[in-house]
């Protein structure tokens, strides 16, 4: 509640033209907006150019913001935004971007890969693959939910569906994924 | 259960990955490329906005009526005066030119008029000859009967006229002269009985 009230004020100080309420902004949320662009992407790991982006937008949208929601939340309806029109923006021009392709994810070994076994490594890499290879309408859901850990309700809100839609995506989402790691599952 | 393990494992699976590196956010950096697209954002509008008066000058400077001295306007109402009455003029003429002509075709048309008037009827002609043949066989006929005498050949003769020209004026004179040849036929038989009886008396 705090952190909201706080939110709020800074909000109000940036629309008051106090620029630097805008860089503790940046302080408090850069990570998060950071890690829920990695897991959308694919974990690629270099996903400075889209926080850029997210808080390039936050920056000239800020005065539009109503505090019907935590900043945290706008934040993220932002950051999805962005990841799909840059995972579109990829698809239509075919380049290779920075971020690994859906085929390669996960390759990388981050240090705290290093000390896992072969096994588990390969077991990790698979799952990150196959979360990868959802739809955007049920991969976005599974990261806020199960990696982010959001309720429900704030799911719904950042996604702009309903309760419904939210949990139906996330059941759908569950059973392909369930099919694809049955061995692991079980 | 298989809920939780399916959610255990995505967590591992992301913690595994890692977080992202590098994560650091140029502030001042967005605020140039924020200032930058606000200026282009007012610079559109604005550069439209100086288009249009541009524009709006150019069409007002194009259409604007300059102002005239007052020998420029009568001689503007003068030369306007004198296109009005030109425009009259030319309207003069050629309702004369129409009227000249609907005279010169009236004329045509009366001496072709005159000329078919000149041109005698056929049947006028026509009744002319037939009343001269008539006429020529009546005569004929006469000088058959009257002059030679011949009087079988005259009846024959103002036959012909009537069976030719029944209703002719010289068949009727044809008809007359057959009542007379008739007459005078029964006549002379008459006076031969007269002539045979006093004979026979005496």
């Amino acid at each position: 509640m705090a952190e909201t009230i706080n939110d709020e004020r800074l909000v109000g100080q940036f629309n008051r033209g106090d620029t630097s309420a805008f860089d503790r902004i940046v302080e408090r949320y850069a990570a998060d907006v950071a890690a829920l662009a990695n897991r959308l992407l694919g974990w690629p790991g270099d996903v400075e150019d889209i926080t850029q982006e997210v808080f390039l937008s936050a920056f000239l949208g800020l005065n539009r913001f109503r505090c019907d929601c935590t900043l945290r939340s706008w934040l993220f309806t932002i950051t999805i935004n962005k990841c799909r029109s840059y995972r579109h923006r990829r698809k239509l021009r075919r380049l290779k971007a920075t971020t690994i392709p859906i085929n390669e994810v996960g390759t990388r070994l981050s240090p705290s890969q290093k000390g896992q076994s072969l096994l588990e490594a390969e077991t990790f890499m698979r799952v990150r693959k196959t979360v990868a290879k959802l739809p955007a309408k049920y991969r976005e859901p599974v990261v806020l939910r199960y990696l982010q850990e959001l309720p429900t309700d704030e799911i719904a809100r950042i996604l702009k569906v309903s309760r419904n839609t939210v949990h139906v995506r996330l059941s759908r989402a569950r059973e392909s994924l369930r099919q694809e790691l049955t061995e692991l599952i079980e | 259960m298989s809920d939780d393990r399916l959610t255990q494992l995505l967590r591992q699976a992301d913690r595994t990955a890692g977080l992202p590196t590098r994560v650091r956010v140029d502030v001042s950096g967005i605020r140039r490329r924020a200032n930058r697209r606000r200026v282009m954002q007012m610079v559109g509008p604005v550069a439209t906005a100086a288009v249009l008066m541009i524009a709006l000058g150019i069409w007002s400077i194009t259409q604007r009526i300059p102002q005239m001295t007052p020998e420029q306007k009568q001689i503007a109402s003068l030369e306007m005066q004198v296109r009005q009455l030109q425009a009259r003029t030319d309207a003069a003429i050629s309702l004369i030119q129409e009227v000249l002509e609907q005279e010169r075709r009236q004329k045509r048309l009366d001496e072709l008029e005159a000329e078919l008037a000149g041109i005698p009827d056929p049947l006028d002609e026509m009744q002319e000859q037939v009343d001269k043949t008539a006429f020529i066989l009546v005569y004929q006929a006469d000088r058959l009967y009257r002059e030679l005498n011949q009087t079988d050949s005259a009846v024959e003769a103002y036959n012909r006229v009537i069976r030719l020209f029944p209703k002719n004026q010289w068949a009727q004179v044809a008809r007359e002269r057959l009542e007379e040849i008739e007459n005078k036929k029964s006549n002379q038989t008459d006076s031969k009985g007269d002539l045979k009886w006093k004979r026979q008396n005496v």
